[in-house]
């Protein structure tokens, strides 16, 4: 892959990937509001399907990056360069197919067995954008702020980025290209919610640690644990509320809530939104826009008591 | 520091709080690692992890500890005993019955990538660990872990139509468990998600159009590529398990 930047003017394609259209619904509709407002929009693959996450490379490494080659020769197919997907999991399985498929022989067999399948050929010459480093790209902090309507002003926003948002690098080129985010500090989420608005809590250590989601359902130990910490972690820096860029991370937390209660006590908890909701509450949607009751955490709750209609 | 070898030491002693005359001298006590002499190394391990696509990148790790010091089991869960370099280590030695008492270890790691992220030799450390877990089970020293039973689950639920189905792959994987939750708590939150149109499951499940023409080759890849890690297996165990 190039570190070649796609023409400025060109919308680039989307990559919804499962959970946007299931269970991140608050997200999918969120992130178009927030997109709409800006002035960026996005083309849908349409026909896409599961990226496989991290789960089927270890099964086959073949149809863990057959997956998402077809995904990615589809938006190719439709001209475009770039790729923006909302989820962590999508970016890190995309952005690794792109890696396999720099290897000419790796590309020759994946390739003659999409052929074999009806579907497109795949050159490895897409990029790979998370839909926060996208909005950070194009808007800015500055074309944020110029569309708030109705700041955070007072809401303390804890910023979790999880885990497979920027890393590894070598798949998603994070650190490794003028404009990107930091790889193991990112802060493009703390500068668009303070563009919000926001009060973003300093010194968050659990910014970029796992949620567990990987095993969210084979090791409830280990993935209530991690969900338990981001929120502690989160509470501990004086946050009201945990901003989440990962449909697999706002669902492994929210639900585990029971188990967290049970584990560690009431006190740990605190409601969990994607950020897109927030933005789009300081883009003057309502609460009820922003789906923010579709959260478990009921962040519909909070928002409606700091007076947000 | 603590000990992470510590299964090496024969007859470890810890102590919270241990004063002698007055002084006090509590912490790792008997640390000493007794010489001895292995002769039932077995290099397959490490020639099988290296023959996987996933497993290729072993040979470069020089055992520097980076995955192990950042990596979210070790540290923020603090479950000393899961050490990506020392299974590493122990692949390479061939010292596969050392390697064997972490068999209900290895399989727990949840893939964050830290350790991608931070190898200064290009190591894909989570793929190789998940290798290395993979022989474990294959070659008869591991039991099929929850983790491995997930996958499968998800690669299954996802290859059926091309999209995957979340609850579907929820209450598939829950029963395989044995585990159900109660009617109540399940209507609940089935009402509230089929309500906000995020349930796609059953009759409302999605599909990829021409699916039907793809997914038959990706199984083929499934299956030969399930057959093949087989090959170069040791044959002094039958191998169990499922693919």
């Amino acid at each position: 892959m190039s570190g070649a930047t796609s023409p400025p003017g060109e919308t680039p394609a989307y990559y919804p990937g499962c959970s946007m259209d299931g269970l991140g619904k608050a997200y999918e509709v969120s992130c178009q509001m927030v997109l709409g407002t800006l002035g960026l929009p996005l083309d849908r693959i349409e026909e896409y399907n599961c990226c496989g996450a991290t789960e089927v490379k270890n099964l086959s490494h073949d149809v863990s990056v057959a997956l998402p080659s077809r995904n990615l020769a589809l938006a190719r197919g439709m001209g475009r360069r770039t790729v923006v997907a909302a989820c962590n999991g999508c970016v890190y399985s995309l952005a690794r197919a792109n890696d396999a498929m720099a290897d000419p022989a790796t590309s020759a067999r994946i390739n003659a067995r999409l052929a074999e399948g009806g579907a497109p050929a795949y050159d490895g010459s897409a990029e790979i954008r998370h839909v926060l480093e996208y909005i950070r790209q194009r808007a800015g902090a500055a074309g944020v702020r110029a569309a708030v309507t109705a700041p955070l002003k007072g809401i303390r926003v804890a910023p979790y980025y999880g885990c497979l948002y920027s890393r590894p690098k070598r798949y998603t080129k994070v650190g490794l290209e003028p404009g990107r985010d930091n790889p193991e500090s990112p802060y493009f989420l703390d500068e668009l919610l303070e563009a919000c608005g926001a009060d973003v809590v300093r010194d968050y250590p659990a910014k970029t640690i796992c949620c567990g989601g990987g095993h969210a359902l084979s090791d409830l130990d280990v993935s209530v644990a991690f969900s338990a910490s981001v929120l502690n972690e989160a509470k501990r820096a004086g946050a009201d509320v945990v901003a989440t860029i990962c449909p697999l991370g706002q669902i492994n937390i929210e639900n585990n809530l029971d188990r967290i209660r049970q584990s560690f006590g009431e006190e740990v908890l605190l409601p969990v939104a994607y950020f897109t909701q927030l933005m789009a509450l300081a883009f003057g949607r309502s609460v009820r826009e922003a789906r923010l009751r579709y959260n478990f955490s009921r962040p519909d709750l909070f928002f409606r008591a700091r007076g947000f209609a | 520091m603590p000990i992470v070898e510590k299964s090496l030491v024969e007859g470890l002693q810890r102590t919270e709080t241990l004063e002698v005359e007055g002084i006090d001298v509590s912490g790792d006590w008997n640390t000493f690692i007794a010489s001895r002499v292995h002769t039932d190394l077995d290099l397959s391990i490490v020639d099988w992890v290296r023959g996987q696509p996933q497993g290729t990148t072993i040979d470069r790790c020089w055992q520097c500890g980076t995955c192990t010091a950042g990596c979210c089991l070790h540290t923020d869960y603090g479950l000393e005993e899961f050490n990506p370099r020392y299974f590493i280590y122990l692949a390479q030695l061939g010292f596969e019955k050392e390697l064997a008492r972490y068999a209900q270890t290895v399989w727990r790691c949840v893939s964050c990538n830290k350790c991608v992220e931070r190898c200064p030799k290009g190591v894909k450390v989570e793929e190789v660990v998940h290798s290395i877990g993979t022989y474990l089970e294959l070659s008869g020293t591991a039991p099929k872990s929850p983790a491995d039973r997930f996958d499968e689950a998800y690669t299954r639920n996802l290859l059926e139509r091309g999209i995957l189905d979340e609850a579907g792959l929820f209450q598939a994987f829950e029963a395989g468990e044995g585990r159900t939750l109660p009617t109540r708590e399940k209507l609940r939150m089935g009402l509230k998600l089929l309500f906000s149109g995020r349930l796609h499951t059953g009759p409302l499940a999605k599909r990829t159009r021409g699916w039907g023409r793809l997914r038959p080759v990706l199984e083929r890849m499934l299956a030969e590529d399930l057959a093949g890690r087989r090959r170069g297996l040791p044959s002094r165990r039958p191998p169990t398990g499922g693919p």
